[in-house]
């Protein structure tokens, strides 16, 4: 066994001190020490994009990091964005565009466009495609995801 | 009247728990006490195991055992098959060769197991993969179909005089008389590479073993989780209801999800019995590409036989289909092929002969499509070249070719992967066909887009193909209808979901007969403790069979509320009706009991029960098709290819398509997407490629090229024909696999069509710019 | 996989010959290595530990020489197995006495890798082959100015092989283009046991 390194971490808010292995990846760190199984990991090379997340605000993908680079930085997960009974903008209109059907690639879409949409208020299909490009569905042939987030920046504009 | 809810597009239940993060999918269960797995995979495709060195693994901390084929004893013997063999058809042969939990003497694919390890965590386990030294003395890798027929040729399974693992031919009518009766007969070799399913999430399983209970429960992503349980519980000597087996939240099946007795399973859960801990293996994307299975490969020599003006008098396909290293699945895929090639033609003659062989590549089971894509794709690419050689529009030669609308039920006169003859219930392609035309304005193509493209030196095709998709196949599925004390309905199914919605689907079939909310139906599929009778989600049939066995339940339970309450409100059964979670007398406001109270009262705790009833709002009832339910449809597809660098551009994507009664359109839609999406994956994008060592080299998404947003055509064009199947009552039929069908067909059409001024001709799917480069430079004689 | 080259030693073909005869030289070469034996005539043997986040375990490698024509030419065949997969491959190596005292080395071999090596490192393996062979040569480059300078003034050979560290720069050098492009970590891990498997070869087809 390593030497375990101490790491502390804010996630969703919530500040975690941990004893972690230096080689654990940040995806296992959220998902199996913190319980946060919200992100998932779709093929841990850091293409599929279903472990997406922010690190200080930027997406990355939480498979190609370690949990140790975690440390004293602040991560949000999908956790963070909205509850069942309360949805976020963004998930609602996930819901109602049909832009999920198993749904293991969401959350990364999510936290993608979470991130994508701050910058980008009111973007064009292929400025959209672009910015998903980095996040593969199986399930959805993405148009209804484009959808989405055309409904998203519409529903985030009248909120702010 | 209460609201119709059938037939309509309604929001999915299941979404506000999956998008809040808080779906449970497999790799998300943890259980106190739970070790972890990770299989120790030989490096060669074909080599026997000498000896296997396992003592540095077995010291690592934190292992807590490594076992090999010595230490499972009788287990180690070939799995049970998952799919009856073809003794339905006559003359057919096969030798079945299993899947081995776990390689004792030989390897025959690259990925096999050789060993398993359990440790404390996934790190550790695969950390001590590493230091096993299996011995191994290589063999020649079986790769090429052909080759491997040869005599002489190594063998996969030395206990079989070959590598031939099936031979099955059906013949309707007589080909030899039609083609020697045609003004053309043409003949052409045509390849279909493999694919992967590459669901999002990968394989795995849970498994827990409590001593006390006498009880397994395992979770598994599985496609059929009855099969699961039964095979588990026969091979452990249990009772299958000592065993239970829930799926959890699915991140997608596409087929190789289905398969059970695999190493996985079969080693996995003796495991947790002898060790008496919880037990979980998830597999990493590798392993997904290495030992999930996959499928497309066959090579197909065609032949189609016309009179000059484009009437198809006959058809023969000669084909070979690679099985892979075993043959657990037995013959489904290239059956389906079989009676997808003449789909929805009428052709009098046709003769098609499958050799399926054995080589040393990954296990062959169906992936999305399942053979149906290739049989596609070999018709409509010979119908391509009969166009071609007799100068006809691509359009015009599939329109007089069409069964007709009055034809209905048409026999095939093949026999089918669920053994019986294929039946054509019901359709209308030329309106298909005609409506395609019309959405891409097929006209004006032609005759001004097409060649205002080619005169500014633009290379712009289109392809237009027409399919048929065999769904809802038998032997049966049910379900189970229970309405709560809380007034709300729950419906139980054997078939497991991956993303299909079934909770939504499933639960308006039930609300619209029970007159609930959809959101206060709740869905359970893939719990055998829940429901335990069924067979699986395949061939598109989910749907069709478990949604039709789901109405026929809740027509039974609506019976059952209609006659207590008539009891009760004094009112005869006529005049009540279900609405809003109310058994109410229909002219009466306010006279009205609530199903929550019916059930109640359905119960007596007190008093006399009379004899012959039964207790509770519940019903169970089972459905089963005498034959499946014919989906169809026609995709026309404009691609702008770059003749310098050979991509292509999907400029516009039409698909007419005929489920019968969607369920629900929106879902409907969605599922043809995703199909639409894996179709240009497998057209242009998809290759698993093994090399001539059967090592693969492209088990990452870095080399597996799957289809991303900017791959997609910017719209898919979509319109429906509702031609209801006449062989369930709620007139569905089923569709997961439909956009996966055609795709690859008119991809490969447009592109020929593109590069018209290279006169080149590709006959094979699988594509890449490169693939398409040497094709155009052979074509050119360079 | 094919692989062949060439490359120009300063210094007479005999020296050249004689250096590759010494497994010392040739250990120190290759990082991790943690012995090369000779165990029969032509025979030699190979362990390296390799040990990088999920990659771990020990990397065998048996290189045989056959048809040797001191000083001309032999052919290797190397095959090496471990964890991250294994190599199989066969080289011919011609050197070539040059009329300015240089010698000229040529290579050429065919090489079937398996396992991760191949399923996950084909699409690097070719460029990372590239580099590590300059790699090798030119640590080699060093080894034989060193022995020269030792033959003739009759004193000890002084030769620092190069760390693991300064290697791997150099690799990484040779493959930024290709790293930088590929948001990959694990196989990033993967690659430096191709690599190390690699250096075998390349030494052994170097010979």
């Amino acid at each position: 066994m390593t030497q375990l390194v101490k790491i502390n971490v804010t996630v969703n808010g919530v500040p975690y001190e941990r004893e972690v292995e230096p080689r654990l990846l940040l995806s296992d760190f959220i998902r199996h020490d913190l319980k946060l199984t919200g992100t998932h990991v779709g093929c841990e090379h850091g293409l599929c994009g279903a472990c997406t997340i922010l690190f200080d605000g930027q997406s990355v993908r939480s498979c190609i990091m370690f949990a140790v680079m975690a440390d004293g930085h602040k991560i949000e997960t999908v956790e963070s964005l909205g509850t069942p009974e309360h949805l976020h903008p963004l998930q609602e209109a996930f819901m109602e565009k049909h832009a999920l059907q198993c749904g293991f690639c969401t959350p990364g879409f999510l936290m993608t466009l979470v991130d994508y949409l701050g910058d980008n208020k009111n973007p064009t299909d292929e400025e959209i495609r672009e910015a998903i490009d980095g996040n593969y569905c199986r399930c959805t042939g993405y148009e209804n995801i484009v959808e989405a987030v055309k409904l998203a920046a519409k529903k985030m504009a009248a909120h702010s | 009247m209460a609201e119709r809810v059938f037939h309509k597009s309604i929001l999915r239940n299941e979404d506000p728990q999956i998008l809040a993060g808080k779906a449970q999918y497999l790799d998300d269960i943890e259980l106190p006490g739970m070790l972890y797995a990770a299989f120790k995979r030989s490096d060669y495709a074909h080599a026997r195991l000498k000896s296997i060195d396992v003592s540095e693994a077995k010291a690592l901390p934190g292992v807590i055992g490594v076992y090999t084929a010595e230490d499972f004893g009788d287990l180690v013997k070939p799995g049970p098959l998952q799919v009856p063999p073809p003794t339905a058809i006559k003359g057919a042969t096969y030798s079945s060769r299993t899947l081995m939990p776990i390689a004792k003497d030989k390897v025959r694919y690259s990925g096999e197991p050789v060993a398993v390890v359990i440790a404390e965590s996934r790190y550790i386990a695969e950390d001590a993969c590493d230091y096993i030294y299996p011995d191994f003395e290589p063999l020649d890798a079986v790769i090429d179909l052909e080759k491997a027929l040869q005599p002489g040729a190594t063998l996969v399974h030395e206990d079989l005089p070959s590598n031939e693992a099936a031979h099955v031919v059906q013949e309707r009518g007589n080909y030899a008389e039609a083609a020697a009766k045609a003004d053309v007969v043409i003949k052409k070799k045509i390849y279909v590479d493999r694919v992967a399913a590459a669901a999002l999430e990968n394989r795995g399983i849970v498994i827990n073993w409590d001593e006390k209970a006498q009880m397994m429960t395992i979770w598994c992503g599985t496609q059929s989780p009855i099969t699961l349980r039964n095979a588990t519980a026969s091979r452990m000597g249990l009772f299958e209801n000592q065993v239970r087996v829930i799926t959890p939240f699915t991140g997608g099946g596409f087929g190789p999800k289905i398969n059970t007795s695999m190493p996985d399973d079969v080693l996995l859960t003796e495991l947790a019995v002898r060790l008496n801990r919880p037990i979980k293996w998830y597999e990493d994307r590798r392993e997904n590409f290495l030992a999930t299975t996959s499928e497309r490969d066959q090579v197909h020599y065609a032949e189609i036989a016309l009179t000059k003006d484009g009437k198809i008098l006959g058809f023969k396909d000669v084909f070979y289909h690679n099985s892979g290293a075993y043959d657990p699945y037995m013959m489904t895929v290239p059956l389906n092929t079989q009676t997808h090639t003449v789909s929805n033609y009428n052709i009098p003659n046709f003769y098609t002969e499958i050799t399926m062989v054995f080589t040393n590549e990954m296990v062959v089971t169906p992936v999305r499509g399942a053979g149906r894509p290739q049989g596609v794709f070999v018709m409509e690419r010979m119908i391509d070249a009969a166009a071609r050689e007799l100068k006809m529009d691509v359009a015009e030669i599939r329109r007089v070719n069409l069964i007709q609308p009055d034809a209905y039920p048409v026999s095939t006169g093949i026999i089918g992967q669920d053994f019986v003859e294929g039946v054509l219930d019901s359709g209308d392609y030329p309106t298909a066909l005609a409506k395609v035309m019309s959405m891409i304005d097929y006209k004006k193509f032609r005759e001004e887009i097409q060649p205002k493209a080619r005169a500014e030196g633009k290379h712009l095709g289109i392809g237009i193909c027409t399919f048929t998709e065999g769904t809802g196949v038998g032997p049966y599925e049910g379900a189970k209808i229970t309405v709560g004390g809380n007034g709300k309905v729950s419906v139980a199914t054997g078939v497991a979901t991956q993303g299909q919605a079934h909770y939504t689907s499933f639960a308006q079939i039930a609300a619209e007969q029970l007159g609930v909310e959809v959101k206060d139906v709740k869905v359970i599929t893939g719990d055998t403790g829940a429901f335990a009778w069924g067979a699986g989600t395949f061939a598109s049939r989910g749907a069709t069979v478990a949604g039709t066995a789901i109405h026929l339940a809740a027509v039974k339970v609506k019976d059952k509320a209609l006659k207590l309450a008539s009891k009760i409100l004094e009112t005869p059964e006529s005049e009540l009706e279900l609405v809003g979670g109310y058994v109410q007398v229909a002219d009466i406001p306010g006279k009205k009991i609530s199903l929550g109270e019916l059930a109640s009262m359905a119960n007596p705790m007190r008093g006399t029960f009379p004899p012959g009833a039964e207790p509770g709002l519940e019903a169970v009832a089972y459905y089963g098709p005498p034959y499946g339910a014919t989906g169809a449809g026609c995709m026309a597809m404009i691609l702008d290819v770059d003749a310098e660098t050979m991509k292509p551009k999907i400029e516009r994507l039409v698909i007419v398509h005929d489920c019968g009664i969607p369920i629900n359109p929106m879902v409907v839609e969605g599922q043809v997407h995703g199909g639409i999406q894996m179709g240009i994956g497998n057209a242009f994008f998809e290759k698993v490629f093994y090399d001539e060592t059967g090592q693969l080299l492209t088990a990452s998404f870095m080399d597996y090229l799957f289809p991303q947003a900017t791959d997609m055509p910017p719209k898919i064009e979509m319109g429906h024909i509702e031609t209801p199947s006449p062989l369930n009552p709620l007139g569905i039929k089923g569709v997961g696999e439909a956009g996966a069908i055609p795709t690859p067909a008119a991809f490969t059409q447009a592109l020929e069509d593109a590069l018209y001024d290279t006169g080149v001709e590709i006959m094979e799917s699988n594509l890449s710019p490169s693939k398409v480069y040497s094709y155009v430079m052979k074509a050119k004689g360079a | 996989m094919k692989l062949e080259g060439e490359h120009v030693f300063n210094g007479p073909r005999e020296d050249v010959w004689k250096m590759f005869y010494d497994p010392a030289i040739l250990a120190s070469a290759v990082p991790g290595m943690d012995k090369l034996d000779v165990v029969a005539e032509n025979v030699y043997e190979g362990v390296m530990n390799v040990r990088i986040g999920p990659v771990s375990g020990k990397f065998q490698g048996k290189l045989t020489l056959t048809d040797v024509v001191e000083p001309e030419n032999l052919t290797l065949t190397v095959d090496g197995k471990g964890a991250p997969g294994y190599g199989k491959g066969v080289g011919k190596v011609n050197f070539i006495q040059n009329p300015d005292g240089t010698t000229t080395l040529k290579y050429d071999g065919d090489m079937n890798i398996g396992g991760a090596l191949a399923s996950v490192g084909q699409r690097m393996i070719d460029s990372v082959a590239k580099s590590m062979i300059r790699s090798a040569f030119e640590t080699l480059d060093k080894a034989l100015e060193a022995r020269l300078a030792a033959k003739k003034t009759g004193t000890e050979v002084n030769f620092t092989p190069p760390t693991q560290a300064e290697f791997a720069t150099d690799v990484a050098k040779d493959m930024v283009g290709g790293f930088t492009k590929v948001p990959e970590l694990r196989l990033i891990l993967y690659i430096l046991p191709v690599v190390t498997i690699l250096v075998i070869l390349a030494l052994v087809l170097g010979k």
